[in-house]
């Protein structure tokens, strides 16, 4: 562990080279687009395109030397996820398990939706049950208690 | 409960498991740990420059004996720690396996005093802007890769590499290609 946080430490004084000589602007706009889809190795959670680490600048010369010989996207995506597997990917392709990922949300959002549709359609109750009448003062058993008895003589008077 | 009530139990119940087991799944691996899906495939091929005299050395030249590649840097510090444990194996196994370290992202000047020229222990490789690197699949360094004596890559080694892995990691080398073992970082 010590290692890996000096490693990390140190990895910033690496000499930086810079990235490849640049396309021609649409195919450099490609070159940058798939950059963005794909998954710097020595970052957490940054594309190549994003990442100023020296395997990303590596990388997306990579990227750049297979559009500049005519590859297209899904064979440069294919480069990398036969290296990477879809880890390479930041966004997973919509199939297999990953499916889920993305039919789960929608299938509670609609889920959801329907339940609150359905409270909500639900008539409210036709009428209240009316609170019980209070007792009249004749109506009370008689207590124990003389105290309560004197305060009840004294209320009927 | 009614059957309606019971449905939308049940409903829940199913799309809580499918989330806990997408969950589980993610959560249950490493962050750090990238996959590496070039094991038992052909080693791409490399012509690369050696850093002492300057001579190619091109892989598809190599076959008939395993080769040990290690990746390495003078500004990586664990490689600095793990350097002494591949050039032993060098000076101790050069016979039956070749071993090539190759430079990643480094200047010359800096890779030659790392690696004790003139007289370094193994060949050390020059690979501009990483290349070869990437074609490897390389996550960071140091990182060893071994390629059977066909030219299949077998196994990696993500981290800075012990002696007894790689007495294990050569030994394997000799073995028919089996499972898969798992890289470890």
């Amino acid at each position: 562990m010590t290692a890996w946080v000096l490693g990390l430490v140190l990895a910033s004084y690496a000499p930086q080279q810079a990235g490849s000589a640049l396309l021609d602007p649409p195919r450099e706009a490609r070159v940058q687009a798939l950059g963005k889809q794909l998954r710097c190795p020595m970052c957490q959670g940054l594309s190549i395109a994003d990442s100023s680490s020296s395997a990303a600048r590596a990388q997306m010369d990579k990227v750049r030397e297979l559009v500049a010989a005519g590859k297209s996207d899904q064979e440069i995506r294919d480069f990398f996820t036969s290296r990477f597997g879809e880890w390479a990917l930041l966004e997973p392709p919509a199939r297999g398990m990953n499916l889920l990922v993305w039919l789960l949300p929608l299938a509670l959002l609609v889920g959801g939706g329907f339940a609150i549709a359905r409270a909500m359609r639900r008539p409210a109750p036709a009428t209240e049950t009316p609170a019980p009448a209070p007792r009249t003062e004749e109506e009370r058993p008689p207590s124990d208690d003389p105290y309560l008895e004197a305060v009840r003589a004294e209320l009927r008077r | 409960m009614s059957r309606r009530g019971l449905w939308i139990g049940l409903s829940l119940a199913a799309a809580t498991a499918v989330l806990l087991f997408v969950l589980a799944k993610g959560f249950g691996r490493d962050p750090h740990e990238v996959p590496w899906e070039l094991r038992g495939k052909p080693a791409p091929d490399f012509i690369l420059r050696r850093l002492d005299n300057g001579a190619p050395v091109k892989l598809s030249d190599l076959k008939g004996k395993p080769i040990v590649l290690n990746f390495w840097a003078s500004w990586c510090g664990p490689c600095k720690a793990e350097h002494p444990v591949v050039a032993m194996a060098a000076r101790r196994f050069g016979q039956e396996y070749q071993f090539f370290g190759v430079v990643f992202e480094d200047t010359e000047e800096n890779a030659r005093v790392f690696a004790g020229m003139p007289d370094p222990s193994f060949p050390q490789l020059v690979d501009e802007r990483s290349r070869m690197a990437v074609d490897y699949g390389i996550t960071g360094v140091p990182e060893t890769y071994f390629i059977d004596a066909q030219g299949i890559l077998r196994d990696k080694v993500a981290y800075p590499i012990d002696p007894r892995t790689m007495m294990q990691k050569l030994a394997a080398l000799k073995q028919p290609a089996g499972p898969l073992s798992e890289v470890v970082r």
